[in-house]
């Protein structure tokens, strides 16, 4: 009873990431608040892929990566699988930098974050630029991507002090 | 040198072809799939605009439960603030009121003189003007595209291209119709073009939107003078919204004029979308 407990709260702890990445995706909580200052806006999902995918992929499969990215498309009403395709991008840079890389630590991983950006926005752009009509201010996107690397290392803290959580967790 | 380069190939093989515990699929089978998904979607492939469509369904309803919570919250604190202003806006309200009964009798002389005026010309287009309620589900705000999403759709008549009023003031027109759900198209998202009229002149412009809160008139005549606070209405121009539809006021800026729009597009909780009869789908 105690192993069926202990796995379940388990499961549970390490489900909180994948949770939070669909809930981004699907509800209509935007990380846009124009409303406050109107520049402001970042990509917490980005965030999440990245430090996960780096840290330990067995928490977000790529599986859940398209998935969110699909149903990203549709809550913004962009093309289906563009976010996908943004979002897996980012994947490939974290796996890829999982392999080559021994240490890890904060200034490293929000340097290479900076490549999983650039690499993901460039992909982004390319499609959409070339092959859907919708209008792009690049500004809007710039900032977009300039706050969501400003803001890795608030995140990176914060799912850190999670992550030894479940560590603790598992040691219980 | 070699060396390097096998290591590097060996590195980019491992991430997009590895599988892991979690991993069912490989990286590389996913970017495809979302290829296709894209490319589909984008050549509008029969069957993928259906598939959409049943995807686009399933989702709003899904994302509308999972906001609920915070829109209970957001509802429960603007209503808490409403309850505190009520007392002065009802003062308020009671001096319009009366203005308004006294412009009222105004309005209604006007009405019949432009009846008749209409009659003169001849050019009395009799529309079938029909409205219907609905509820907004979704407004997720993205740097791309500034949307909301709706809870009807072709099963109530909604077409492509049909104008949406928050009361009786323009917000934007729908772009995308599913079968329970719409998208519409705010007048601020920078693929909006209105052509719109404003001033005791009868100015011609076009409402561009720009992203941003307050969309830019464009294509207005030369040598033009900006001034503030001129009512702006749809002209009806492009055939598709009728003339007369309130959208905003005029702002001067430096050589530009932008409208101030009467609807705040992040407030939006319902809507009306304006039915035409017979009106055909334009997009």
């Amino acid at each position: 009873m105690n192993t069926i407990n202990r796995n379940f709260k388990s499961i549970i702890a390490n489900s909180g990431p994948l949770f939070l990445l669909y809930y981004l995706s699907i509800s209509e909580i935007d990380t846009e608040f124009s409303n406050m200052f109107e520049i402001l806006s970042f990509n917490i999902q980005i965030i999440i892929i990245y430090y996960w995918m780096l840290r330990d992929s067995s928490i977000i499969g790529s599986g859940h990566v398209f998935l969110a990215g699909i149903i990203n498309d549709v809550v913004t009403g962009l093309p289906l699988g563009l976010s996908a395709i943004s979002y897996l991008t980012v994947s490939f840079v974290a796996n890829y930098i999982k392999n080559v890389t021994v240490n890890f630590s904060l200034f490293t991983d929000w340097f290479t974050f900076l490549i999983a950006i650039f690499c993901s926005n460039i992909t982004f752009l390319i499609l959409m630029l070339n092959f859907s009509n919708f209008t792009i201010v690049y500004s809007d996107i710039f900032y977009n991507a300039f706050f969501t690397f400003l803001f890795f290392p608030f995140f990176w803290f914060f799912f850190n002090l999670y992550k030894n959580l479940m560590k603790i967790k598992k040691d219980d | 040198m070699s060396s390097s380069r096998d290591d590097f190939t060996i590195a980019i093989r491992s991430a997009l072809l590895q599988r892991g515990a979690r991993q069912k699929f490989s990286l590389l089978f996913l970017f495809c799939l979302s290829l296709i998904f894209f490319f589909f979607d984008i050549y509008k492939v029969s069957g993928s605009t259906i598939l959409r469509n049943v995807i686009n369904d399933g989702v709003y309803r899904i994302s509308n439960l999972a906001t609920s919570p915070f829109k209970l919250m957001e509802n429960t604190s603007s209503g808490t603030k409403k309850l505190i202003y009520v007392y002065k806006e009802n003062s308020r309200l009671k001096k319009e009121l009366e203005k308004l009964k006294s412009k009222d009798l105004q309005v209604e002389f006007l009405q019949i003189q432009n009846k008749s005026l209409k009659k003169t010309l001849e050019t009395d287009i009799k529309t079938d003007r029909n409205n219907i309620i609905a509820k907004v589900l979704l407004d997720k705000s993205s740097p791309y595209l500034k949307s909301i999403i709706v809870n009807r759709g072709s099963r109530s008549g909604v077409l492509k291209g049909m104008p949406v009023l928050d009361g009786s003031y323009l917000i934007g027109k729908i772009v995308e119709v599913n079968y329970l759900s719409s998208r519409v198209l705010l007048l601020n998202d920078l693929n909006s073009r209105i052509p719109v009229t404003f001033g005791s002149d009868a100015i011609q412009a076009i409402l561009t939107g720009n992203g941003s809160k307050k969309p830019k008139l464009e294509y207005l005549p030369e040598q033009f003078i900006s001034l503030g606070n001129q009512k702006v209405f749809t002209s009806g121009k492009d055939g598709i919204f009728l003339p007369g539809i309130p959208v905003g006021l005029t702002e001067p800026l430096n050589d530009e004029a932008t409208v101030r729009l009467y609807s705040d597009p992040n407030q939006l909780s319902f809507v009306n979308i304006e039915i035409a009869n017979n009106q055909k789908e334009i997009f």
